[in-house]
């Protein structure tokens, strides 16, 4: 059976969602901001997109482009939410959705296209429903892999649909940037180019011996995408690998330099970690802790443990010490911890009346907070904090499972 | 996903360039306004040309086919919001 790849790229996805749940920005040019003060534009819509207002650019250069650009704070919870809806529809389609971030998923809908009446139709089905519930449009790309159905989808923005047949491939990549193929970044096609390979075309005509030799191990992969061959499988949630760390980072709102003031972000990210490894009973042994610097620079460094752990205030623990065997060369704008060499395993039972009392006390814990929300009962020293938890969601964002991230 | 294929009677504008934009179409007795059209495309079999519209009232999401060859319309789908 020939494999039909479909991929869904959701349309501004941020600023879509407030432009619905708000009816005053339909229409107008917006832009969703970080939530605190360092922020950039995380997303624009359309129509502030016509003035040049793009991801990255910071709120000041975004107004210079774009004088009524309303920003609008970001809502992280709200768009989990929505993405998490929208995934679920794609699941009527084929039970093969892979869920690539937080706005895109692959589908292979190589058993199901027919019984839904074609490329076109099941393309407009799924667009339909999300646009008739959620007012979002996306783009669709569908081909016969994953690398040219995410190519696809890009052709055509906003609410696209493109279909790249296999007699259509040579043609279509003929005259294709590299840098428009998934994988291929800015460095890479800059490397490339030294060999005169810019388009697609050119680089699956490139001698595969000689890419190889000045690319490694890659040289074979690059040959296979400039042919637009990927053998890569759709991965549902269910089948992907175990996850291989629980972390947590924060970017925090003022540069830190006190000692006092970053073991009080390094308890709250412990809990957040440890909080998210109990809920899907993941041990650790090995607590890595990422400090970045004003600068940019980051540095980590690990510990392991006797035994694995999951209590925030054993990772608290081991990250400060971690902490203490660290020299701070300037003040600190960014903290991380991450739980690793995981075990998914019920841990021993604690043996001792003060290590018993201690879990019983966390479970207590774990259980107001997921009836009442995260960081409800919290250690007296993060009561001054501002605003606790995660305000950021990651790449590695899932609707299911231990990477769904609870965000604020 | 509910379907349904049935002959349907549908209230439609008909503008410069072939354009056709359904208003309102009667389903088990009541008249549904349309609100918005989500999407439109053509298809063909063998020689017939067909016209698909998904659109939307206050409750569901429906697919109106209009068959250029007829002039005749069909619902074939009903999704509820």
């Amino acid at each position: 059976m020939e494999r039909v790849i479909m991929h869904i790229d959701m349309n501004a996805f941020f600023a879509s969602v407030e432009q619905q749940s708000n009816p005053a920005l339909r229409g107008k040019p917006i832009a969703v901001t970080g939530s605190n003060q360092r922020t950039v534009i995380l997303t624009a819509s359309y129509e502030a997109r016509a003035f040049g207002v793009k991801t990255g650019l910071t709120t000041w250069e975004a107004r210079q482009k774009c004088p009524g650009l309303i920003l609008v704070p970001t809502n992280n919870r709200l768009y989990t939410h929505v993405s998490s809806q929208i995934m679920k529809i794609l699941l009527d389609y084929t039970p093969l959705v892979e869920v690539f971030s937080i706005d895109e998923a692959f589908l292979d809908i190589s058993g199901s296209v027919t019984l839904f009446g074609g490329l076109e139709r099941i393309s407009y089905l799924i667009k339909s429903r999300i646009r008739a519930r959620f007012g979002i449009t996306c783009s669709i790309g569908i081909a016969p892999n994953k690398l040219l159905a995410k190519l696809a989808s890009e052709m055509k923005k906003p609410d696209g649909l493109t279909i790249i047949r296999e007699e259509d491939i040579p043609r279509t990549l003929e005259h294709m940037p590299i840098g428009e193929l998934c994988g291929i970044g800015r460095k890479l096609a800059a490397r490339l180019a030294l060999y005169s390979i810019r388009t697609c075309g050119e680089l699956g005509r490139y001698p595969l011996e000689r890419l190889e030799k000045r690319f490694r191990l890659v040289g074979e992969k690059l040959h296979l995408m400039g042919l637009g061959i990927d053998d890569s499988p759709v991965v549902p949630s269910e089948e992907a690998e175990e996850v291989k760390s629980v972390g947590h980072s924060m970017t925090l709102k003022q540069d830190i330099r006190e000692r006092v003031d970053i073991l009080r972000f390094l308890l709250q990210l412990s809990e957040m970690v440890g909080r998210r490894a109990r809920r899907y009973g993941v041990w650790g042994k090995t607590v890595h802790l990422t400090v970045r610097y004003a600068d940019f620079s980051t540095i980590g460094k690990q510990e392991s443990q006797p035994t694995h752990i999951n209590l925030s205030d054993d990772i608290y623990r081991a990250a400060a010490r971690v902490l203490d065997n660290l020299e701070l060369q300037q003040p600190i704008r960014l903290l991380g911890i991450r739980l690793t060499c995981l075990q998914y395993q019920t841990s021993q039972l604690p043996l001792f009346p003060e290590e018993q009392a201690r879990l019983k006390l966390t479970e207590a814990m774990d259980r107001v907070n997921n009836r009442h929300g995260d960081f409800t009962v919290m250690f007296a020293s993060l009561l001054d904090q501002e605003s606790m938890g995660s305000h950021v969601i990651s790449p590695a964002w899932r609707p299911e499972g231990i990477r769904n991230v609870a965000v604020t | 996903m509910p379907l349904r294929s049935s002959e349907i009677r549908v209230a439609v504008v008909f503008g410069p360039g072939m354009k056709i934009r359904p208003v309102w179409f009667d389903l088990d007795r009541r008249q549904h306004t349309i609100l918005q059209i989500t999407n439109a495309w053509r298809d063909k079999k063998g020689d017939t040309a067909f016209m698909h519209f998904h659109v939307t009232d206050e409750g569901a999401l429906y697919e109106l086919v209009y068959n250029m060859s007829d002039a005749s319309w069909k619902l074939e789908q009903i999704e509820v919001l």
